[in-house]
């Protein structure tokens, strides 16, 4: 696979892979791979951080490793965890036969037994793999720290197996949603990019790349509709993967524009949350006026 | 221009930027310095949008920080008479180009919420009394308050469990990795079992403190009982409102008494105002507690609920406050020591139906008392 050496070559390769980067997330992508750190990216929910690793992972004809932070996640699943079942199967055969030794023991505690979690493979991999760390927001300090650990060296130690390490760093993108801080420490591990809402044209431009069986006449309302409705005071704005969901659905219903009854039939897609489907249904009339 | 054939003179300018985003009080070290000059090594240093964007995501970690970055940029590589336009020979087609670039980040709510304050800060002019309180020294006894409450007080969040595991002889969980690991010393006969637990974690804990007119005599002892419980436990999150919402985390979390409150009284811009409760648990709601701030958290809010707003936002904004903590303790001062107080404002009684607890907080000893409540809210 050949890596891009401009910007402008990135931006067109993902392109091609129907993600259309502004150039401020193009360059950050482009700075992480030449200098191989991670990147962190932050923004709104829906406006495509997680879309982009699983596209950079396909251009570029690697494995996507995905791990998913949640509460409470921990080293035994984010990185390695013993296959406790087949060990205790293997020690009882084992002992049966009464060939115990030193080298049995050392099979127990070896790759056989040991079951790789995203991280480990991520590092097995090595730049074969595009390594996307989801929401790492939702994870703890704790889950954080062990982070930092992890990427800054790009090597695990395993008491029983010992070190290993990536010849060569794994594209790594960490998303956040921004429900807490993250420590500076881990950022500074990172490049940073903030991803807006595109603006109107480019959104167009994406609604028809993803969604091809939309009419681009049809997209533009949509999006000029999506756009008042950022402006309204919502708890939660749709963001692009809502456009697109809208777009979509108003496609397959067969409808060619938005009127205030269609809009109102299909705010499902794109309002989710119930005090602001009460407003925007009481402003409907202007949300899709002038489109 | 590949930087192998630039001269030094391009790293100067490069580190001079990043020293100008320093004196601006953005945290830049050197490293993120060297980082930004490797990032440019592929790049185009000629091309200002390269330069721009390249040093963004080298050197900013947070979002907020965008728009100090960006009035440092455009001072220290567009302004005329900067020096580095002679030196770096910029493309005036590429210096076109970035100042449609810097319209991007226009789009981005950084602009937007710049904007609205500087709308705001218009508006509010003629409704609002804008005053910087200025805090003297603590007298001593205040210090001594202080380090009184700190030291009396344990001031212990309610916990709650985690779904983290730690090992325990009275677990409910089998501890799998540890019983093979001893199995093994018997060839594979079980011996022991071992167990774990879930751990238990403190609960974050988020202050909201009324500043306004009406709570002048309160105000104070509020800002201190907030500086001793930063101190106290670990994770705890201060606001103050009048008229607008001022997150007040960040100052109070030096060590020095006298400097925290200062700082804080510096940041919020609207004592001994109006009240406008509603629109602050609002802008509460909508800018942290969505974001999850207080999920699982005491959000205890200081208030005479006296409110010039609209009662129906504050009951709007108190549901779904109330949906997003764990609990709420509202401490009123005019409660006062009276047992069988009911709520007299507007604002109170539409606030009421979402408070758990309803506390005084008119002196530092009913303070006392919220701090040995408040591990019982579990």
């Amino acid at each position: 696979m050949n890596y891009p050496s401009t910007v402008r070559e990135l931006t067109e390769m993902l392109r091609r892979g129907n993600y259309l980067a502004d150039r401020g997330l193009a360059t950050a992508v482009f700075v992480a791979m030449s200098l191989q750190r991670p990147i962190l990216l932050e923004g709104e929910v829906g406006v495509g951080k997680t879309e982009i690793a699983k596209v950079l992972a396909s251009v570029f004809g690697r494995t996507l490793i995905r791990l998913q932070c949640y509460e409470g996640i921990d080293t035994n699943q984010a990185l390695y965890e013993w296959d406790y079942a087949r060990q205790l199967l293997y020690i009882r055969a084992l002992s049966e036969r009464d060939i115990a030794g030193e080298e049995a023991v050392e099979k127990l505690f070896g790759p056989r037994f040991l079951l790789e979690r995203p991280l480990m493979q991520a590092i097995q991999a090595g730049d074969q793999a595009v390594l996307l760390i989801d929401e790492v927001d939702r994870a703890d300090d704790e889950f954080e720290a062990f982070l930092l650990e992890v990427l800054s060296d790009f090597q695990i130690s395993i008491p029983e197996v010992g070190t290993i390490k990536a010849q060569r760093p794994p594209l790594v993108i960490l998303t956040s949603n921004r429900t807490r801080d993250l420590h500076d420490a881990l950022k500074r591990r990172c490049m940073y990019h903030w991803i807006g809402y595109p603006d109107s044209d480019r959104e167009v431009a994406i609604v028809t790349v993803q969604a091809p069986e939309v009419s681009e006449a049809l997209a533009r309302k949509v999006v000029a509709a999506v756009n008042r409705l950022r402006e309204m005071d919502l708890a939660k704005p749709p963001g692009v993967a809502e456009t697109i969901d809208w777009a979509r659905t108003l496609s397959f219903l067969g409808e060619t524009g938005l009127s205030v009854s269609t809009a109102d039939v299909t705010l499902g897609s794109i309002i989710k949350d119930r005090d602001d489907l009460e407003l925007v249904r009481d402003n409907l009339r202007e949300v899709t006026s002038h489109v | 221009m590949p930087m192998s054939t630039t001269n030094n003179g391009f790293v100067t300018v490069l580190v001079d930027f990043g020293r100008a985003l320093r004196s601006k009080g953005l945290a830049i070290g050197s490293g993120d310095i060297l980082t930004y000059c490797a990032a440019m090594a592929p790049l185009d240093p000629t091309d200002l949008v390269d330069l721009y964007w390249a040093g963004r995501t080298t050197m900013i970690v947070r979002h907020e920080d965008v728009i100090v970055y960006d009035e440092v940029f455009r001072s220290f590589f567009l302004a005329s008479d900067s020096p580095v336009q002679k030196l770096l020979k910029i493309k005036a087609q590429s210096a076109a180009e970035a100042e449609s670039a810097f319209e991007i980040p226009a789009t981005e709510p950084s602009g937007k919420e710049q904007q609205e304050e500087a709308l705001l800060g218009l508006m509010a002019s003629n409704v609002e009394i804008l005053k910087h309180r200025s805090f003297g020294e603590c007298t001593d006894e205040e210090l001594a308050a202080i380090r009184r409450i700190m030291a009396r007080i344990k001031f212990t969040p309610p916990k709650r469990r985690t779904r983290r595991t730690k090992t325990a002889g009275d677990g409910r969980k089998p501890d799998m990795r540890r019983t093979i690991r001893e199995s093994m010393r018997t060839n594979g006969e079980m011996v022991d079992l071992y167990w774990r637990r879930r751990r238990v974690r403190l609960r974050p804990l988020i202050l909201i403190l009324d500043v306004s007119g009406s709570m002048s005599d309160y105000s104070r002892a509020l800002l201190q009982f907030a500086y001793s419980a930063k101190r106290a436990t670990q994770k705890v999150e201060v606001f103050c409102f009048g008229t607008r919402l001022t997150q007040v985390t960040k100052p109070l979390q030096t060590r020095k008494p006298d400097e925290a409150l200062a700082r804080a009284a510096q940041l919020v811009v609207d004592w001994e105002g109006g009240t406008r409760i509603g629109d602050s648990i609002d802008k509460f709601v909508r800018k942290w507690a969505r974001r999850g701030m207080c999920r699982g958290g005491v959000v205890v809010i200081c208030s005479d609920g006296l409110d010039r707003g609209d009662p129906e936002l504050l009951a709007d904004s108190m549901e779904r406050l109330s949906r997003l903590c764990h609990n709420i303790v509202w401490m009123n001062p005019h409660k006062g020591n009276d047992m069988d107080y009911r709520p007299q404002t507007v604002g109170m009684m539409a606030a009421e139906p979402y408070i758990d607890v309803l506390l005084s907080g008119h002196d530092l000893s009913s303070l006392e008392e919220f701090a040995t409540l408040l591990p019982k809210l579990g």
